[in-house]
């Protein structure tokens, strides 16, 4: 992933795109521990709230790829259907994870 | 929004991240930056520090974006700042409830922060030009409030009229006025209208009603006649749906006889010399609004010393109090009577202070005119 890259695309210089990454995958753990939690209980809401949260922040990085599985995420789960998360879950880290080692 | 203090901006989002890299790009640009992660911070952050914008997210827990803007808009104090919406894509609805109730603007969500400083710059412009445009107009009512109150005759101007007066305009374009006509040496027309309107046409009207009294308050016509003038004239120059009540009283101290000509206005209070104070009452068609009008008229006798005073519906009627004149003007009496031993230059001002007090203020324009004989 290039970041040099994205932080230009949304106009920021190379520190504060890296804070703003640091940031990133803090919340973002944050809500996919909401997410496995939510998933276990059947809390629907609570799924639907957090990967909405990360598609928003997702989405104004430039995250594209964790952007369009979150919402993927949101829609299935205000849909009422969680079938898919266990993959969708594992999906998921192995993105953050990406981040996280770049 | 001064130069020298850069624009504020309130970023309100529940996601942390989007408020940071709102606040990252927008402080790179000079813009103070604000943030609240909920809607009630949100209120309370914009109420104390009345930032120049509001960038708002809708989808938010507990209270969301449009309560918010809501309680903004209700608000006097920040009913006015610019709201931009953050909002999904796909919100149609959204979007139209936004600007329903009351956002300038709105950004769709991803959002590129680019977009977010051209919108947030696009909107503070539109602002400025706006608030310059209500200050410049604010300037020129306040010329027009100079120039109305220059055009009130002053005690010290006539010292044979003996009168003192008290005058406050409770808006720019007062609706109260008057007048005073040295018509010959021994003969003196003080004259108090109220227009029926606060606005900057009444303001106008008071220029054309003030060269209306100099052009038909002169010796050859009565009193009477000089009123049927001048309203013939308004009748003709009003807007629709605009009136004037008016008193015009005329004083000969040669013949010592009064008139008044009343056009529904409130009663001229009478405080002889000797004796209780009286109303004078006559009723009478307002001014301006039928060229066949008939107005009160009173000519009573009068002797040295004794004091009149013409006012306008300010003094006597409170709407707070639901008074009226009709009331307001008989519970009044007994002051006058108080004002007895007070020089007829202060007499108003006594007046006010004994009815205001010194820190109330009155509910209307006031105009109050005592004149001694």
């Amino acid at each position: 992933m290039d970041f040099k890259h994205l932080a230009s695309k949304i106009g920021l210089d190379d520190e504060d795109f890296m804070e703003l990454v640091e940031l990133f995958i803090t919340t973002t753990l944050s809500d996919l521990e909401k997410i496995k939690q939510g998933v276990a209980a059947n809390r629907i809401e609570d799924v639907v709230a957090s990967s909405h949260s990360i598609k928003g922040a997702a989405g104004n990085m430039g995250f594209d790829d964790i952007f369009t599985l979150t919402k993927k995420m949101e829609s299935e789960s205000k849909a009422g259907s969680l079938e898919n998360f266990d993959a969708y879950i594992l999906d998921l880290e192995n993105q953050v994870m990406e981040i996280t080692t770049n | 929004m001064g130069n020298t203090h850069p624009y504020t901006v309130l970023a309100v989002d529940d996601n942390l991240l989007n408020l940071k890299l709102i606040e990252k790009s927008l402080s790179k640009e000079g813009y103070q930056i604000f943030s609240a992660d909920n809607g009630p911070d949100a209120r309370s952050i914009a109420l104390e520090k009345l930032p120049d914008l509001i960038l708002l997210d809708i989808e938010m827990p507990v209270e969301n974006g449009f309560d918010v803007i809501k309680k903004l808009k209700e608000d006097a104090a920040t009913n006015a700042i610019p709201v931009i919406f953050l909002t999904g894509v796909s919100e149609v609805d959204s979007k139209l409830k936004g600007f329903e109730l009351g956002a300038v603007d709105y950004i769709t969500k991803p959002f590129h922060p680019q977009e977010v400083l051209a919108r947030v710059r696009i909107h503070l412009k539109l602002s400025i030009a706006t608030n310059s445009l209500i200050q410049d107009q604010a300037a020129k009512l306040r010329q027009v409030t100079k120039a109305q109150v220059a055009m009130l005759p002053l005690p010290e101007e006539y010292p044979t009229a003996k009168f003192g007066v008290y005058y406050r305009a409770l808006q720019e374009a007062g609706g109260d006025f008057y007048d005073i006509l040295n018509i010959s040496e021994h003969i003196t027309g003080y004259f108090v209208a109220d227009s029926s309107g606060h606005d900057i046409e009444t303001s106008y009207m008071t220029a054309s009603v003030k060269a209306l009294l100099a052009q038909n308050c002169i010796p050859v016509y009565s009193p009477a006649e000089s009123m049927k003038m001048i309203n013939d004239v308004l009748v003709e120059i009003l807007p629709q749906g605009k009136y004037l009540t008016a008193c015009y009283m005329h004083i000969n101290r040669t013949t010592m006889k009064l008139t008044i000509i009343n056009a529904g206005h409130p009663p001229v209070v009478c405080q002889p010399v000797k004796g209780e104070p009286f109303l004078i009452k006559s009723q009478g068609d307002v001014c301006g609004m039928f060229s066949d009008a008939h107005f009160g008229i009173k000519r009573i006798n009068v002797s040295r010393g004794d004091r009149f005073f013409i006012y306008s519906d300010g003094l006597v009627e409170s709407a707070e109090n639901k008074i009226t004149w009709a009331s307001g003007a008989d519970s009044l009496l007994p002051i006058y009577k108080t004002l007895v031993g007070v020089p007829y230059g202060k007499a108003p001002e006594e007046m006010i202070s004994q009815l205001f007090g010194n820190d109330t203020y009155p509910e209307d324009d006031i105009v109050l005119l005592c004149i001694e004989v």
